[in-house]
């Protein structure tokens, strides 16, 4: 199997969340000599584009993004050792979580999953996130984004408090804010003076990147 | 804006509607639940644990709105807590599952069918007597709790239960069995008080699950407990949050008599539901009704009305979720003002006769 071949294979494996095909055909990638660098963005990250682009138009759902994941990290987790971290580009750094109160975090994950995929370094933080850690954490890191989501209308307001605090601390025009989640909407983010509204993941992570001129 | 106070009680023009006699005005049942607490100065906690509490919070928010129903709700896990699920209650949120109990088949031993007095279940028939007994006669009571897709997802974890559908799906339909006959438990007790069944559906969204998974993890338990609540000579709603888009022809098929949408476009679920249900939404929670201004919740209001104009069994005026702590009061008033106004009907006492 020639090497365009194989990264098409593990695409397509991994879009069929195939797990085990997807860490063959990796291993395959490396007795071929195959660079780590190349296997991951040509084969793997392609295929998670792919996932990202069937989520948004509503043909794959939270349990698909789910699997494809497993197959994604599968496939990483056989190449990883023999990547030459010089190769890659410097990576957007984001740090998420659920704001201070909710716990709900489903579409967090999914967001950390696709961006994970697609090059960005991210700090999750988890759910029900003190909203100073939010600030503590990207300073702490370097961060150049702060995503912020909740599902529920009584907690909405903890990312209001974020950016005033942001704000405060003359930190405001340092990180890009993303927010998302159920009640969410772009109303809201212009009312409250966010940067970036993504009504689903995988929007999310193409607009973070457009906001980054990375697109 | 003018507005004309109820010439029918709530109670009244359900049974006109249901009876195919006229009515007063359109129906409106803005989903005001645990919220009421604030109304009695009790907390959400209180509420949630103490059925004497539930029902003085209704009372009051009943007298203050006179909505045409009173949704008796705690939270989305009580089911999974009958069940054996452990809930974190705090002062002013809904109570929720922090751990899930099922984190492999072994821990099957830990769950069980729930039983009617089991977890906080009998909080709400402590809260149906009183409410039957001071305002009973004047509108009807619903009991809102998880059907078998969010309290199956609760017992194993939201995630862990995607996954199950395709790498353990035994475990997934184990545990919908087992959340479908507790909650067939729950539902004749309710009907036994003369309350109706709601059936919640967080997690079988459209936003969460594909139409074809919902064909297989959510119809056929869903359809099993409108047929029995049927059988009791019960009507039931059916309550799906998030988008439903894709789903609300299926949701329909359940043969539920109110399909209850959230972000879902009206004209969309007026084609698709097409006279076979009542269709009951969906006022944003949290965009107009949360920020106001009252115009613009007037607005929405009217817009959702001109939008189902003529539609029959009848379009039923209400939030695509429930209203949360932080929506002030005044906006709650606001809908049922439309509802008094734009929403009239031509009536005349003599027209009952």
């Amino acid at each position: 199997m020639d090497k365009e071949t194989l990264f098409r294979e593990i695409s397509h494996a991994l879009v069929e969340f195939e797990v085990e095909k997807v860490a063959e055909l990796a291993q395959e990638t490396l007795r071929q000599n195959i660079s780590a660098y190349e296997t991951i963005t040509e084969g793997l990250v392609t295929g998670m584009k792919e996932v990202g682009r069937l989520y948004e138009e509503e043909e794959y759902f939270l349990p698909e993004v789910l699997m494809c994941s497993d197959a994604f990290n599968a496939g990483l987790d056989v190449v990883n050792p023999h990547l030459d971290k010089d190769s890659l580009e410097k990576p957007i750094k984001m740090v998420i979580g659920v704001v201070e109160g909710d716990t709900h975090d489903i579409g967090k994950n999914l967001v950390r999953i696709l961006s994970g995929a697609s090059g960005f370094e991210v700090y999750d933080l988890g759910r029900d996130v003190p909203l100073d850690r939010f600030i503590e954490k990207a300073e702490e890191v370097g961060s150049d984004m702060i995503c912020m989501s909740t599902l529920m209308t009584t907690t909405m307001d903890g990312m209001k408090i974020v950016i005033n605090r942001l704000k405060e601390r003359n930190l405001r025009d340092k990180y890009k804010v993303l927010i998302g989640g159920g009640p969410i909407s772009q109303t809201f983010c212009d009312k409250i003076g966010a940067d970036l509204y993504a009504n689903d993941a995988s929007s999310a992570v193409r607009k973070a990147k457009e906001l980054m001129g990375r697109a | 804006m003018l507005i004309r106070e109820d010439i029918l009680t709530p109670k009244e023009r359900m049974m006109a509607l249901l009876t195919g006699k006229p009515l007063d005005r359109i129906i409106c049942m803005p989903i005001v639940t645990t919220n009421t607490a604030q109304l009695i100065g009790k907390t959400v906690k209180e509420f949630q644990l103490d059925g004497k509490v539930m029902a003085d919070a209704h009372i009051a928010g009943f007298k203050k709105f006179g909505y045409d129903l009173i949704y008796l709700f705690t939270n989305c896990s009580c089911i999974a807590e009958a069940m054996g699920a452990e809930l974190v209650y705090s002062e002013n949120e809904p109570a929720g599952c922090d751990v899930p109990v099922i984190n492999s088949r072994e821990d099957l031993s830990k769950i069980k069918v729930a039983e009617k007095n089991d977890g906080q279940l009998p909080v709400y028939y402590d809260a149906l007597e009183i409410l039957n007994k001071e305002v009973g006669d004047q509108v009807f009571i619903a009991v809102c709790f998880s059907g078998p897709v969010s309290t199956a997802a609760t017992l194993r974890g939201v995630e862990a239960f995607a996954k199950d559908t395709y790498a353990d799906p035994e475990l997934c339909h184990t545990l919908l069995r087992m959340a479908t006959d507790s909650c067939k438990n729950f539902i004749r007790e309710i009907v036994s008080y003369g309350a109706m069944p709601i059936i919640l559906e967080p997690i079988a969204s459209g936003s969460i699950f594909s139409p074809k998974m919902f064909d297989k993890i959510a119809f056929p338990y869903i359809k099993e407990l409108v047929d029995l609540a049927h059988e009791l000579k019960a009507l039931i709603p059916l309550h799906i949050c998030g988008k439903t888009h894709k789903i609300i022809d299926k949701m329909t098929d359940t043969g539920a008599d109110v399909i209850s949408i959230d972000q879902c476009d009206l004209a969309i679920a007026r084609e698709k539901v097409a006279g076979r249900a009542l269709i009951l939404g969906n006022i944003d929670p949290a965009n107009e009704l949360l920020f106001g201004p009252v115009e613009d919740i007037h607005k929405v209001c009217i817009e959702a009305i001109d939008t189902m104009k003529g539609y029959t069994p009848a379009f039923v005026l209400a939030t695509g979720c429930e209203t949360s702590n932080k929506v002030p009061m005044e906006h709650i008033q606001a809908m049922l003002d439309v509802a008094r106004s734009h929403g009239l009907y031509e009536y005349t006492a003599e027209e009952t006769k």
